[in-house]
């Protein structure tokens, strides 16, 4: 697999899974404490999560196998435009100027690193 | 402990974590070269010692994260959180020979802007009244 792909791969697993962890905990569930914990295991959010982290982890690494760690860093911090964006999409977040310009920034940054 | 120093030594800690967790994801990945999409390559991977500090410099940073939640406002906590590029940065030079041209350069000083710019909204968004 190439670069380009294990990069695009890393950004759909982790948005996704940080979505579904988000999924789950924002589910409604009438209990506290393992009880809650019980509610969420019983629904696929979390474990749709937890198998994005896996797939992640694997993909992480096999990136690294074929960039630098410095720049691979680099690349991967357009993970945090990934999720915010998503997060805005599909949950409503709201985007003040000041984290539009940070967002703004770091896709500048990755360009840069990624191009130069 | 003052609250003041409690950050402190608490970011430190995270940064730490993050850090070393991607160093050894690296040498797990040179350990276990080259990479392929089949059984074989994920079996080196779990035969290389290096993947076991990065699973527990992950527990690390996930309980030192939580732990920090509860007391600190999450801007600050954020920016530590993803500015260990820099840490990162510098130990891939020493430990790795790795080099730092200037796209990298250029790079990682609008990225660490952008991380400045989003732990300052966080924290302001934390203050704005709801």
């Amino acid at each position: 697999m190439s670069v380009v792909t294990l990069w695009l791969l890393n950004i759909l697993l982790d948005t996704f899974g940080q979505l579904s962890f988000k999924a789950a905990a924002a589910e409604p569930h009438p209990h506290e404490g393992l009880a809650r914990w019980k509610a969420m295991a019983r629904r696929p959010w979390i474990w749709c999560g937890i198998g994005c982290y896996i797939g992640e982890f694997l993909v992480w690494l096999a990136f690294l196998s074929l960039v630098p760690l410095s720049e691979g860093v680099l690349l991967g911090s357009i993970n945090i435009v990934a999720v915010m964006i998503a997060g805005r999409i599909l949950f409503n977040e709201k985007f003040s100027p000041l984290r539009t310009v940070g967002i703004l920034l770091i896709a500048a940054g990755v360009a840069v690193v990624g191009l130069g | 402990m003052s609250m003041r120093r409690f950050y402190l030594i608490g970011f430190l800690v995270l940064v730490c974590f993050d850090t070393f967790a991607q160093i050894c994801f690296k040498l797990t990945a040179n350990h276990a070269m080259p990479p392929e999409a089949n059984l074989a390559w994920v079996i080196r991977v779990m035969s290389s010692p290096w993947v076991y500090g990065a699973i527990a410099c992950y527990v690390g940073a996930f309980v030192s994260w939580m732990t920090l939640l509860r007391h600190a406002p999450i801007g600050p906590a954020f920016a530590a959180s993803h500015l260990e590029v820099i840490s990162v940065m510098a130990l891939s030079v020493v430990l790795f020979g790795e080099r730092i041209d200037a796209p990298q350069l250029i790079g990682s000083a609008l990225i660490i802007a952008g991380i400045v710019c989003l732990a300052v909204s966080e924290t302001n968004a934390e203050h704005a009244p709801t």
